[in-house]
């Protein structure tokens, strides 16, 4: 066990497990601590099968990706400054997913700041269009 | 360290002749320590028995430390009805879970007020003072307490005792399977599962059959699947099921009780392991057993 999690994470991650809106939940350090199977369905990964990833390694996966289809840097990402301030930011980010499709989607990225302090965030996305991308 | 129970029902008191042999008091549970002093776990109807027994004309342990989980009704409303709470010569210390929005004491006097009670906290002629469980350890005489928020309906804490190598874990109010199953959970996603790891009693909220909870998701409760699949994951070595429903009769909470000596064996433990709580049970936490 690599420790406790705090329970507003703990119920955080219930509520995702249980919504049909693709969503992430990131914790400390960026790391990919849970995506629930709608999101999976978009990605082409299920979460059981990646397991937590850090941020480097999701984002080099998943996106998003600039305008070059180059993977955005974690800390350069707009959603990362706002959440790292406890605000919540909503904005459109292009990503990466199933057979080489690239999804446009909208993106709310939510704080969880507990008693102790900020936890990590949710992360709520819906697909604005759908492209059939370049894969490597 | 010595458990008594005085009072095991949930929700409501619920007496009457249905209910005679399991009880109808809510939750308080009285814990004496290795050095003879008392810590109170919660404070339902069951604490105005436990304020009559500590009480009469002799001497009261002092102070007199009450750890409560939560503020709903069914856990302190037998504090304004606590005989040590009116005597000039007590010192009474309430712990309970902090809030963003009021101190504990305001919290509380909010019941113990106009126009819910006839006396105000103030009012008390004991020396009352209270104070909101930190996430770190602290010491009451020789055991050392751990509280952890847990997941039920608003703030929330389960506590951990430590004495003497003994522990006792007490989590009378959880739903840690809401939302997701239990056995779909690695350890560190489970609410209440480090605080209540390798306990050697946990006390743990067993409210509904596993027919009737789908009818009661998230009102912060567990079924009795959940209650033992949590015991089980966290190798508790005594489990003692708690917050009886107040619709539950003898009867009812027999046929649970059997219900639970299966399943628990199906997990792979012995059925002494496991019982339901009884108003005015007594038990003996010592070591790595047990003793009644």
């Amino acid at each position: 066990m690599n420790g406790q999690k705090p329970l507003e994470m703990i119920l955080a991650r219930n509520l995702l497990s249980s919504v049909s809106t693709p969503a992430f939940l990131v914790g400390e350090e960026g790391v990919l601590l849970f995506y629930n199977e709608a999101a999976a369905a978009m990605l082409g990964r299920r979460f059981e099968e990646t397991g937590t990833m850090p941020a480097d390694q999701w984002t080099a996966e998943f996106g998003p990706f600039d305008g070059d289809d180059i993977p955005m840097p974690y800390d350069q990402i707009p959603a990362t400054r706002a959440i790292r301030e406890n605000r919540p930011y909503h904005g459109n980010f292009r990503i990466g997913g199933a057979g080489g499709r690239h999804y446009e989607i909208a993106a709310s990225a939510i704080p969880i700041v507990g008693p102790a302090g900020a936890s990590g965030a949710i992360v709520i996305f819906w697909p604005v269009t759908v492209q059939e991308g370049e894969t490597g | 360290m010595k458990l008594k129970v005085w009072g095991a029902r949930g929700s409501i008191p619920a007496p009457g002749p249905e209910t005679m042999r399991y009880g109808g008091n809510t939750s308080c549970i009285e814990l004496t320590l290795s050095d003879g002093s008392t810590l109170i776990l919660d404070s339902g109807t069951g604490i105005r028995n436990l304020g009559l027994a500590l009480g009469g004309g002799d001497p009261i342990q002092q102070p007199i430390h009450i750890l409560l989980t939560h503020l709903h009704l069914d856990h302190i409303q037998g504090l304004m009805f606590f005989a040590p709470a009116f005597r000039p010569d007590s010192e009474i210390i309430i712990w309970g879970p902090a809030s963003p929005e009021a101190s504990l004491r305001d919290r509380i006097a909010r019941y113990i007020s106009a126009p819910l009670a006839p006396v105000e906290v103030r009012e008390l002629p004991s020396l009352l003072s209270f104070r909101e469980a930190e996430p770190l350890e602290w010491e009451i005489g020789p055991a050392k307490i751990r509280a952890q928020a847990v997941n039920h309906r608003g703030p929330t804490l389960g506590y951990r005792i430590e004495d003497a190598g003994t522990s006792l874990c007490y989590i009378p109010d959880h739903e840690p399977g809401l939302g997701a199953p239990l056995s779909a959970l690695d350890d560190d996603w489970i609410s209440g599962f480090e605080l209540a790891q390798g306990a050697s009693m946990l006390v743990h909220d067993c409210q509904y059959t596993d027919r009737e909870y789908p009818n009661h998701l998230g009102w912060g409760h567990s079924p009795m699947s959940d209650a033992l699949e949590f015991g089980h994951r966290v190798a508790a070595e005594r489990l003692l099921l708690f917050h009886h429903d107040p619709l539950h009769s003898d009867a009812d909470l027999d046929d649970m009780a059997a219900a639970v000596a299966v399943r628990w064996e199906q997990l792979g433990g012995s059925a002494e392991q496991v019982e339901l709580a009884t108003e005015r049970r007594e038990l003996v936490i010592a070591g790595s057993r047990v003793r009644v």
